[in-house]
């Protein structure tokens, strides 16, 4: 039997898995889940008589679940590993990056300018669509470190917020 | 029958690429696949008979490239040409290039594709036919008095379009003079990007249409027929998401008449081949037309289920010359079909695009339940193309059934590594409005502006579920679905490109 512990954004679940023939039983939350794997990466998840059918993989150190109506990214809270990459959860909130590698089309704030949260900052040009990038915060315009025409990662901020 | 071509090529990737190819395998026809450097290891090119790389992954370089297509025909000994939908589908430089190499273009000629391809001409064209057109501007326009002036006489709200436009692109609604600038500016920009034409137009923009084409078909005999309606209401930013057919709006004398006016604008404009009249239904029951589009479009699969005809295989049949078949007379609409399109696009998160590696990907299965994907797992989601993955269509004896069917469709469609809008389509599909039948353009702004996106009671269920993959062996870790769980010799080949030189 072990323990696991997860995060899932700020939520923290703990797990106690047992192999129990073919199948796995996990505690959770006080309620007991019995767990079969099925071909091609698949689950059927049973508790207190309902049944669901769930994907899983883990990939660099996430753990990727889809439920069907609902998909989840899990960090393991015992280990010290980040996250990393563009996750948006984990992001400061000061900081403004496109969503994806694009273009920008036009940066609609200069420094020393109010912003309120979510008003749109800079629009990227990607997949042939222009997608707006909004402000994750309320803050005033610290730095814009980009103009009209550049190309863009994920990993550098746009612009700099003082929120 | 025998093969009514030696081998078509297929100029276009993803799930209409396969589509396509099935079709043709169905008939006997054996299929050539064109792929770029981003789509060496993609469904459409290993179900392909022969591929041939064309070239790096920007489009411009590769799947737009007429030439590099011609020359990859040629050299396979294709005597005729699929363009999908998309890339160089409604090129008239493309059947006219065919036509030069003496290759059958499968689709309209290019004069047709032509004319119904600018917007502002197709509507010039029809305002003599006797078809309703929308009030608006007669041709297009370049200054901003021309626009306003229109907008005055059409009444606000008006909407600006791109001439070349289509897929929601290069538009722009306007609500009052004060905004017109700003939009005519966009949409010309957005229309140079994506069509390489800036000419716009305007239109009045109808305030909570339903939006309805009709399918048609004809051929190079002078026969033309409509096989019915699609209901593509569902839109978000002018891009459909959820189609379904029969649509509930149209009594059987409305579908009568909207299906005899599509037949008359495809023929005042001598198309051939398969296409789509768009429509605009207001609540009163007037409708207008939109503007034709000159290929098979991305929602045929729905068609397809309640009619029982397969459309690409048809339109095969009237590109080797042959008449409409006796098959296609009184035919009638069974039951009900809906479309969801999967796009890789965060529904939770304002619909960004989704990039990255599809770690798990397994379809729903069942009678009337058909899926037309260009995705297994391991796919790449990339920037360069559109991010559409599959599309899931289902077809039941009644709407309410197929609403639930397609729900559970949905459901049982695992796919993990890039974000999907799977959940989204199934709260617009159990919304009450849509329960109703009351699906208008205004549907996704109205109703689903403000959802709640938590998922807090499935936490713990996800947590149990990774506490057993944490605790397997490794298997778990690479991409994980489909059909086959085994590896084929594809993953193990590397890179490799038929006709190499062996040196």
């Amino acid at each position: 039997m072990n323990t696991h512990q997860f995060l899932i954004g700020e939520e923290k679940i703990e797990t106690s898995v047992e192999r129990s023939g073919d199948s796995w039983i996990v505690t959770s939350g006080g309620r007991t889940y019995e767990i079969s794997t099925l071909p091609n990466g698949l689950f059927a998840v049973s508790v207190d008589g309902h049944r669901t059918i769930a994907a899983a993989v883990k990939h660099k150190g996430i753990v990727y679940v889809d439920l069907g109506r609902f998909q989840f990214e899990l960090t393991s809270a015992t280990d010290a590993a980040t996250s990393g990459g563009a996750g948006d959860s984990h992001r400061a909130k000061d900081k403004v990056f496109a969503p994806m590698p694009g273009r920008i089309v036009k940066i609609m704030v200069a420094v020393g300018d109010s912003v309120t949260e979510r008003q749109q900052l800079v629009i990227v040009e990607a997949m042939k669509m222009e997608n707006p990038v909004l402000a994750p915060s309320a803050g005033k315009v610290k730095a814009v470190h980009f103009a009209a025409g550049d190309q863009v990662d994920t990993d550098s901020p746009i612009v700099e917020l003082d929120i | 029958m025998p093969p009514l071509f030696k081998k078509i090529l297929v100029a276009n990737r993803s799930e209409i690429a396969v589509r396509v190819m099935r079709a043709c395998r169905s008939i006997g026809i054996p299929t050539v696949a064109v792929y770029s450097e981003a789509d060496i290891r993609s469904k459409h090119r290993l179900l392909a008979d022969e591929s041939v790389l064309i070239g790096p992954p920007p489009p411009r370089e590769s799947y737009l490239d007429i030439e590099k297509i011609i020359a990859a025909a040629k050299q396979t000994g294709c005597d005729a040409i699929h363009p999908g939908y998309g890339f160089l589908a409604e090129n008239p430089l493309f059947p006219a290039a065919c036509k030069k190499s003496g290759i059958t273009f499968i689709g309209p000629d290019s004069e047709a594709m032509r004319l119904l391809g600018n917007k502002v001409e197709s509507r010039v064209k029809m305002a003599d036919s006797g078809v309703p057109l929308t009030p608006g501007m007669k041709g297009s326009g370049k200054e901003l008095d021309q626009f306003a002036k229109a907008a005055e006489s059409a009444g606000y709200p008006v909407i600006i379009k791109a001439a070349a436009g289509g897929g929601g692109k290069g538009m722009r609604i306007v609500t009052e003079p004060a905004g017109l600038a700003d939009a005519i500016s966009a949409a010309q920009r957005e229309a140079l990007n994506a069509f390489g034409d800036d000419t716009i137009y305007l239109e009045k923009y109808l305030t909570d249409p339903r939006h309805i084409e009709f399918q048609v078909l004809a051929d190079h005999h002078g026969h033309c027929i409509h096989l019915f309606e699609r209901e593509c209401s569902i839109q978000r930013r002018h891009q459909k998401i959820i189609e379904e057919t029969p649509s509930v709006a149209l009594t059987p004398e409305l579908r009568a008449k909207m299906g005899a006016d599509a037949v008359k604008v495809a023929q005042a404009a001598g198309y051939t081949n398969a296409g789509t009249v768009e429509f605009l239904l207001d609540k009163s029951g007037k409708y207008y037309f939109l503007e034709m589009n000159t290929r098979i479009q991305v929602e045929h699969p729905i068609t397809e289920m309640v009619t029982g005809v397969d459309l690409v295989v048809e339109q095969i049949k009237v590109a080797a010359g042959l008449p409409l078949g006796d098959h296609l007379k009184d035919l009638t609409q069974r039951g009900h079909a809906i479309e969801c399109r999967i796009y890789a696009e965060d529904g939770e998160n304002n619909f960004l695009p989704s990039i990255g590696t599809v770690l798990h990907y397994s379809e729903p299965e069942g009678p009337g339940v058909r899926i037309d994907s260009g995705i297994a797992p391991g796919s790449e989601i990339t920037m360069h193309y559109d991010p559409i993955m599959a599309k899931l269509i289902v077809h039941a004896p009644d709407r309410n059934t197929a609403i639930t069917k397609m729900t559970d469709a949905l459901e049982q469609f695992k796919i993990l590594g890039v974000k999907t809008s799977r959940r989204f389509m199934i709260e617009v599909l159990n919304h009450p409005e849509f329960v109703a039948g009351r699906t208008f353009t205004s549907f996704i702004p109205a109703h689903m502006s403000n959802r709640d996106t938590s998922a807090g009671e499935s936490h713990a269920l996800a947590a149990v579920v990774a506490g057993v993959v944490m605790s397997k062996p490794a298997a778990t870790t690479s991409p994980t679905g489909g059909r086959q769980a085994v590896t084929t010799p594809w993953d193990t080949i590397g890179s490799w490109q038929i006709g190499d030189s062996v040196s």
